[in-house]
């Protein structure tokens, strides 16, 4: 029984211009976004390469790169603000990335400021689940104000039945829906020559597409429960679409304003005051040093005595740039903890995640790139105290930075899979107790 | 007419839409006035301590000019946080921009909690919840053919729903702006200033245009089609278009179509000068020096002096350029996303508020004047003006077995008396000027809403009631 009630629900559906509508929408957008966001990301990659052939640095002034993300294509997040480009010398260790024209000059927050992103994941979060609540908002409430639920209920057809048939047409519509924008994309980026994707690329994309399944499926069952909680069906409408206003764009909102506004960080002042205080101890042996250094005392002990004092120096000032950094990130993990129970926060951090373009991916990145400054960098620099000439004709190191594998991303994203699969639950057992305990007449 | 309107009021102040609005409304303006003076604090302390400073960093080599905090900010932030507050000025007009530190790049990326925001967004949404089933809803229920039978003209009711759906969004609207207001008024720093009122008024009626196009579009879309909740599919279609799809869309299509060079492009054109043209420059000279052409000290000099020189105004065109084409990037985006009355509304509100980018090129502006005022001075106390890119270069050269160590000229500080320092004075942009810059947005906003009523009226007037 519940297959036939399904599947007459799935036909209505198909019928319906709501449907079709909402259809033509999200082909449309995942047409324009994936063709505008190939054509940004091959720029981006372009830039990438060549500045890492053209523009490598010297012995002393070692440039790396940070490399765009391919499924920043799908899921834009931080991969495009963020900066490529990473100057070192012994003088600094590198804190954060900048543009090509250097952390002094480069600014890509400045235009970059205003202009968002509209990508695979703009897409599920706002146009599919607005989607999702027109296609359910009416499942239950609609037949009751037409009288319908009455007549359908008067055979003998358990009340659960229906029900489970109704949650699994819209369930199928709902997830059709989404796995023909995922296709579509996928489609439009697999005949992309430049584009190679890798078998984990792939691993990542049915983690995308089953985290944005699981937050359809939270709106899905919201809307099925508010049209069985509500007798008319517009007035459904308008409770689902308050509902989505305050948990996609509100609550997300206060949540991160009230992190950045009430969660203190220090002012700059205080930060170079912290700075030069860290090496007080050492300043006046340091002067002495840099003072005989640049005199032209050329003695191997000068040189590496200079060299242990400019590192340390250096190191010094990074401690309290990654102090400030990890209040940084105290600061993101408050916003993310007060806007827990918004559906739209939630799915936003799988998605960054499986996409490699979340802040997680950069944090790991510039750890690898101070393990890289610490070791193989500075080693090379104490050789310029030992041997001018082979200091000048070394090669430098070379590095990587690992990417986060697919499994330790989904093991991470475990506490948003399960919150969702909570709201889920706690919707559909609303919806069904409702449902059995409904007054048809 | 009278009578509709009050019916047609009642019905909205009756309905979930409005209460829900003005729940938000009050929350939301109240979150911007708590979050503005917050960080109007921590600005404007910030600005008085680097002013209290610079009377005793008086220089004639370099000197900071720091952009004011603009109590205006809560209207519409415009990205000013996110762009220099402090600068350097060499001589000769060199003028750096200090990035400042990056505080919230961990944090998701959202516009910031200004009235510009509030409106464009919410207030937008509303108006398309409060208007979708003005006609649809009646056609469908029979009672806009009982309504137009009476001896009412359409065009009259029509008139009445409209003014009727801007009334209702004006009072949650006008009850956040008062609470903001009363929360600026209540709590320190007494930021506002009675000049100020006349940008806040002007932001209220910039509102209500917005928000009359939404109205005039809602209208249009239920008037067109039979069914309430296809109207409110199409609406929220159209309201994600123009709210998110053309202006996020337009900063990536800008790099796409602008024809400036990339900042990987400028990079690349700097990168060898730094590394070899100067250099290249010195070495020559030491051959020079090798074959006997150059003779004494003072010979070298000159040359490397001139090579150095040179270099720093290549450096300088060089940085000029990137920002320039950073600027060109940014205007093209701008006017790419214009095509959304959302950006228009955007970009007029950030005027308004003498925030975003006319705000920074007046401080461009008052500080390229000042630059001659501070040359003249620099003049006056050293007598020669040395230019500068930020960028400084030394090298050994090896003259006759002597090393003589060389580097690019550098401005001299003069150590007498400087009681008679010139005072940077940020004048910020007039009211004149704000409207003039906003003016082409506002005229935007207009002609939206005129292509809308039309719409909407021949639409409706057209209307089969049956």
């Amino acid at each position: 029984m519940i297959g036939i009630i399904a599947k007459r629900e799935i036909l209505e559906y198909l019928k319906s211009a709501k449907f079709l509508i909402g259809l033509g929408i999200t082909l449309a957008i995942t047409i324009i976004s994936t063709a505008i966001n190939i054509q940004d990301f091959k720029q981006r990659q372009q830039d990438f390469m060549a500045a890492r052939k053209e523009m490598k640095g010297t012995v002393f002034n070692v440039m790396l790169y940070r490399p765009p993300q391919v499924l920043s294509i799908l899921v834009q997040g931080k991969d495009r603000i963020l900066g490529n480009q990473i100057e070192m010398t012994y003088l600094d260790i590198p804190i954060r990335p900048s543009g090509y024209m250097g952390e002094r000059y480069s600014q890509p927050q400045r235009s970059a400021s205003g202009f968002g992103a509209v990508d695979f994941a703009f897409l599920v979060r706002v146009v599919l689940s607005l989607m999702v609540i027109f296609l359910a908002y009416n499942a239950v409430s609609e037949e009751k104000s037409l009288g319908t639920l009455k007549l359908v209920l008067a055979n003998s057809v358990p009340r659960h039945q229906i029900l489970l048939g109704k949650f699994l047409a819209g369930l199928t519509i709902v997830l059709g829906s989404l796995l023909t924008a995922a296709v579509l994309s996928v489609l439009i980026m697999v005949f992309q020559s430049f584009l190679a994707l890798m078998a984990s690329d792939w691993l990542r994309i049915l983690s995308l597409v089953a985290a944005s399944a699981l937050y359809l499926i939270t709106f899905y069952t919201l809307s099925l429960f508010i049209s069985v909680a509500v007798n008319r069906p517009s007035i459904a409408l308008m409770i689902l679409l308050q509902l989505w206003i305050f948990l996609v764009v509100i609550y997300p909102h206060l949540g991160v304003d009230a992190a950045e506004n009430f969660f203190r960080l220090p002012s700059d002042r205080e930060l170079s005051q912290k700075q030069r205080a860290a090496f007080q101890p050492y300043q006046e042996e340091f002067k002495k040093v840099t003072e005989a250094y640049f005199k032209g005392d050329e003695s191997k002990q000068t040189g590496h005595r200079y060299l242990e004092l400019e590192a340390l120096k250096s190191q010094k000032d990074y401690d309290v740039e990654e102090e400030f950094d990890r209040q940084l990130t105290r600061q993101r993990k408050l916003a993310q903890n007060l806007s827990i129970l918004s559906p739209a926060v939630l799915y936003d951090q799988m998605a960054a995640r499986y996409a490699r373009t979340g802040i997680d991916e950069y944090e790991r990145f510039m750890e690898n790139v101070v393990r890289f400054w610490q070791t193989p960098y500075m080693e090379l620099q104490k050789l310029r105290f030992e041997n001018l000439e082979a200091y000048r004709k070394a090669q430098v190191p070379a590095f990587s930075s690992p990417a986060e594998s697919t499994g330790d991303a989904l093991i991470s994203t475990l506490p948003q899979c399960v919150i969702l699969f909570l709201l889920i639950s706690i919707f559909f057992a609303l919806a069904y107790t409702t449902f059995l305990r409904k007054d048809v007449r | 007419m009278k009578t509709i309107i009050k019916r047609e009021l009642m019905d909205h102040l009756k309905s979930i839409q409005f209460a829900v609005l003005l729940v938000f409304s009050i929350v939301l303006f109240s979150a911007n006035g708590i979050i503005f003076i917050n960080k109007y604090n921590q600005l404007n302390s910030t600005y008085n301590q680097k002013m209290a400073r610079l009377n005793y960093n008086r220089s004639t080599t370099h000197l900071y000019l720091y952009r004011k905090p603009n109590p205006l900010l809560f209207l519409a932030e415009g990205g000013d946080l996110d762009r220099p507050a402090d600068y350097i000025l060499r001589p000769k007009g060199q003028l750096s921009a200090i990035p400042p530190r990056p505080r919230d790049f961990k944090l998701p990326d959202i516009p910031k909690l200004d009235w510009s925001f509030i409106i464009k967004t919410i207030f937008s949404l509303y108006v398309i919840l409060l208007g979708f089933s003005g006609i649809s809803e009646e056609k469908e229920k029979g009672t806009l053919r009982l309504v137009l039978s009476n001896s009412f003209s359409r065009v009259r009711l029509l008139t009445a729903k409209y003014l009727t759906i801007l009334a209702v969004t004006f009072v949650p609207l006008l009850v956040g702006f008062v609470i903001n207001l009363v929360i600026f008024a209540i709590f320190p720093p007494q930021t506002l200033t009675v000049g100020h009122l006349s940008n806040i008024f002007l932001m209220l009626l910039l509102s209500m245009a917005y928000l009359s196009l939404f109205a005039f579009l809602s209208l249009f879309f239920s008037s067109l089609i039979p069914r309430s909740s296809l109207v409110l599919l199409v609406l929220l279609a159209a309201w994600v278009l123009f709210a998110v799809i053309i202006p996020d869309t337009s900063g990536i299509l800008s790099q796409k179509f602008s024809k400036v060079p990339s900042e990987y492009q400028t990079a690349k054109n700097l990168e060898p000068f730094v590394q070899k043209e100067v250099w290249d420059r010195i070495q020559k000279i030491q051959q020079r020096i090798n074959k006997g052409e150059l003779r004494t000290e003072e010979e070298v000099r000159k040359e490397t002096d001139q090579a150095f020189e040179e270099g720093q105004d290549k450096m300088k065109f060089y940085y000029k350029s990137y920002e320039d084409s950073m600027k060109q990037r940014t205007l093209l985006a701008q006017n790419l996303s214009r095509l959304s009355p959302a950006s228009l509304f955007q970009y007029a509100s950030e005027d308004i508020a003498q925030a975003g980018i006319h705000r920074e090129e007046e401080f461009l502006k008052d500080s390229q004047n000042f630059s001659r005022i501070y040359d003249q001075y620099i003049l006056k106390k050293v007598g020669k003006l040395t230019g500068v890119s930020g960028w400084s270069f030394g090298d050994t050269l090896t003259l006759n077995g002597k090393k003589i160590e060389i580097h690019s000229p550098e401005p001299e500080e003069y150590r007498g008396d400087m009681s008679d320092f010139p005072k940077f004075v940020e004048l910020g942009p007039s009211l004149s000027l704000v409207l003039k810059h906003a003016l082409g947005d506002i005229a935007g906003l207009i002609l939206w809403n005129l292509a809308l009523a039309v719409l909407a009226f021949a639409a409706f007037l057209r209307a089969d009631v049956r």
